[in-house]
């Protein structure tokens, strides 16, 4: 159910709807879609974004991750965040139309998880959590950009081989350009995402947030997977300098894999620091914390 | 005022003609000189080519005459007139200054929207002003006609799709791999076709490249040119994992690459795409090798079909280009208008000022208590009221200019105020 405390939520969402048209538009009809209009609206869309991420915070005085709803939110806010920035710093053509799209998407699904039926049971001010959630989450935003590369890498490469030169072949860059900035977005998250297992594991041993059987946990279970198919990536990019589409659809698998241990494991019934609750005691959760 | 153009082009004469007319970097200017000598008001510039020789000429009264230009022509290469005058057009004043923005606009070229005229045109022109056989008309003109190019080449899509094998293939290179320097480049024989595209590589930066041929001092003799390294054509299968850009157009009969090696080479490479450029006919690489993952093999008719895609794509540009051309020419002859017009009014303005000294002059013995101040007081007033007079006519004058009745007015203005002299070239 949507609450109107959500509507800037989906004020957001609109925007990042219009900002995807927008782009998917100027690949067709440069003349009729403005290239600078879709990311001006991206932008808005990001700081209506922010603003209802710091609104969810100072109501609960947490940083807005105390439900799987707010995660999620936060998890699309670092993917943009992490965009921006590289965006800026490598000027990377069409990407919006790839990522967008993706965010748009992922967005509208954030939303059914509203209702915040499952609630995180640990205290938010622990040291531990943010030093676990934070690197995660970010590490997970730059593999949601390297998917979205890598999708763009098949398409380019499906061009090529096919001989399909439509209006999108002319403004996708280089399989070469393409692969390098997988590779970049991969490596910068990797680090981010061992740092955070670490501290998780930390957390676990100190303070026995998930019991005494953490490690039969789905969510750790899959993110030990995920770390492991990273890892072989980054071996495969490194040791044995592997290129093109293998390592393309590789990186399609990992973030399969990124999205089903973030999402996928509460519907097998993992809770991982989540406790499904329901309306009345959800004060009384926050209020013991 | 008049400009005129005449000239031939490969659409008027065939190659035989146009090579007798053609002029080179070296006798344009004395042909210039020539022709100025014999035409002393008039302004040139001589645009040769490959593919057109043309002579632009303005003049104030109209004086010099196709048949005047047709003469020199004839006179300075000393053929006969009647073996090229069937050939020649010419066109006056609107068509001229079209004709021009047309050509260099590259409207008028072999191939639809190349840049060469542009640099061309450009070189033609400069050499007449350093040869300062250009004047006001044809100053302008050229200036505007460059410019013009630029519009029509930001505006439409003429010159955007490229339009030749070797420039198309560079282009799918381009989308491979992010930039040629480091990249080899695998050229297996020796053709035309061969090296025109090696060039292109070379000049994108390709630095790294093998030649293999049959004849091995032909693949020597090319190695040299682009400081790469030949091969025997034995040792082709070695080289074939190194390279990341093969270019094959041996006139072997059979298949000179095969699949088998090029899964080989991938396998080798670890993924790293490679780029097969077939532009043998029969071909040279096995076709199944497209098959062959982070392969990308096009043939001849691949790239032929891109072509020619991307010279329907120029045809269509063409109505927009036009537009574009009319819009422009008829500024410009607006302009030119306004041009012709300016001496007229300065002479207007020359006469009225006249008057007013004159009358200044029988004034100033007459009044005896004025100082200096005062005086220029009264100068001023009197210049202030001329200019005052002249402001409307002038700005009428000028707007009619851009309808083309500019020059019967100031002729009007000028019979009424009893202003008579024969031309304008005193002005000018």
């Amino acid at each position: 159910m949507i609450t109107l405390p959500h509507i800037p939520f989906i004020v957001t969402i609109v925007l990042y709807f219009v900002s995807s048209v927008w782009s998917i538009g100027y690949i067709i009809n440069p003349t009729l879609f403005n290239k600078k209009l879709a990311k001006w609206l991206m932008m808005m869309g990001f700081f209506v974004h922010s603003g209802f991420l710091i609104f969810l915070g100072l109501e609960s005085g947490n940083i807005p991750i105390t439900n799987v709803y707010e995660s999620f939110i936060s998890l699309l806010w670092c993917v943009l965040f992490v965009y921006i920035n590289l965006d800026y710093l490598y000027k990377l053509p069409s990407l919006d139309t790839f990522l967008i799209p993706i965010v748009t998407a992922l967005s509208i699904w954030a939303l059914t998880f509203d209702g915040g039926n499952l609630l995180i049971t640990v205290s938010l001010q622990s040291f531990w959590l943010i030093a676990h959630i934070i690197p995660i989450f970010i590490g997970y935003a730059a593999f949601t950009i390297s998917f979205s590369l890598s999708i763009m890498y098949l398409t380019q490469q499906r061009q090529l081989k096919h001989k399909l030169f439509g209006p999108l072949f002319s403004k996708l860059p280089s399989l070469e350009g393409i692969d390098n900035l997988m590779w970049k977005t991969i490596s910068f998250g990797f680090p981010l995402l061992t740092l955070g297992l670490v501290f998780g594991t930390f957390w676990i041993r100190t303070q026995n947030v998930l019991g005494e059987m953490w490690y039969l946990d789905y969510k750790v279970i899959l993110g030990l997977a995920t770390w492991l198919i990273y890892a072989a990536l980054l071996h495969m990019r490194l040791i044995a300098s592997f290129h093109g589409t293998k390592i393309a659809c590789l990186t399609i698998a990992g973030f399969c894999l990124v999205l089903f241990t973030f999402i996928g494991t509460f519907f097998m019934g993992s809770k991982h620091a989540f406790q499904k609750v329901s309306e009345q005691s959800h004060t009384e959760i926050l209020n013991v914390q | 005022m008049s400009i005129l153009v005449v000239g031939l082009n490969h659409k008027s004469a065939p190659v035989e003609i146009r090579e007798k007319l053609a002029f080179n970097a070296h006798n344009i200017p004395p042909a210039l000189s020539l022709f100025l000598q014999r035409h002393q008001s008039a302004e040139t510039v001589i645009l040769s080519t490959c593919n057109r020789v043309e002579m632009y000429v303005s003049t104030l009264d109209g004086t010099v005459k196709v048949d005047d230009i047709l003469l020199f022509l004839a006179d300075f290469h000393k053929i006969e007139l009647n073996s090229f005058s069937p050939y020649m057009y010419h066109y006056m004043d609107d068509r001229a200054v079209n004709h021009l923005f047309f050509v260099t606009a590259s409207l008028d070229s072999m191939v639809l929207g190349e840049s060469q005229i542009l640099s061309q045109v450009k070189e033609a022109y400069t050499t007449a002003s350093m040869e300062e056989a250009t004047g006001k008309v044809l100053n302008q003109l050229f200036q505007q006609a460059l410019n013009v190019s630029k519009i029509v080449h930001t505006m439409t899509s003429i010159g955007k799709r490229k339009v030749s094998i070797s420039s198309v293939a560079v282009e799918f290179a381009e989308k491979i791999f992010q930039d040629f320097t480091g990249k080899a480049v695998l050229v297996v024989g020796a053709g035309e076709m061969c090296e025109l595209l090696l060039k292109h590589l070379y000049e994108e930066g390709a630095r790294t490249i093998v030649v293999a041929n049959r004849t091995f001092e032909r693949a020597q003799e090319i190695a040299n040119a682009y400081h790469g390294q030949a091969i025997k054509y034995e040792l082709l299968g070695e080289y074939l994992s190194k390279a990341d850009i093969i270019i094959s157009s041996t006139s072997a009969p059979h298949y000179v690459i095969h699949t088998d090696q090029v899964k080989e080479a991938i396998r080798h490479r670890r993924g790293n795409p490679m780029f097969l450029i077939d532009i043998a006919v029969p071909r040279d690489i096995e076709p199944d090798a497209a098959n062959v993952d982070n392969v990308y093999l096009y043939n001849i008719d691949d790239l032929q079909s891109v072509v020619s895609q991307n010279v329907d794509e120029r045809t269509r540009e063409v109505e927009k280009c036009r537009t574009i051309i009319e819009e422009e020419v008829e500024h410009f002859m607006a302009r030119l208008e306004e041009m012709r017009i300016e001496p007229a009014i300065t002479h207007l303005r020359n006469h009225f000022h006249t008057i007013g000294k004159e009358e200044l002059d029988r004034l100033k013995p007459k009044i005896k208590n004025l100082d200096n101040g005062d005086w220029e007081q009264v100068v001023y007033t009197m210049e202030r009221t001329i200019n005052k007079l002249l402001h409307h006519p002038a700005k009428v004058a000028k707007q009619e200019a851009k309808n083309g009745g500019g020059y019967r007015y100031v002729e009007t203005i000028k019979k009424l105020f009893g202003i008579f002299h024969h031309t304008d070239h005193s002005q000018h």
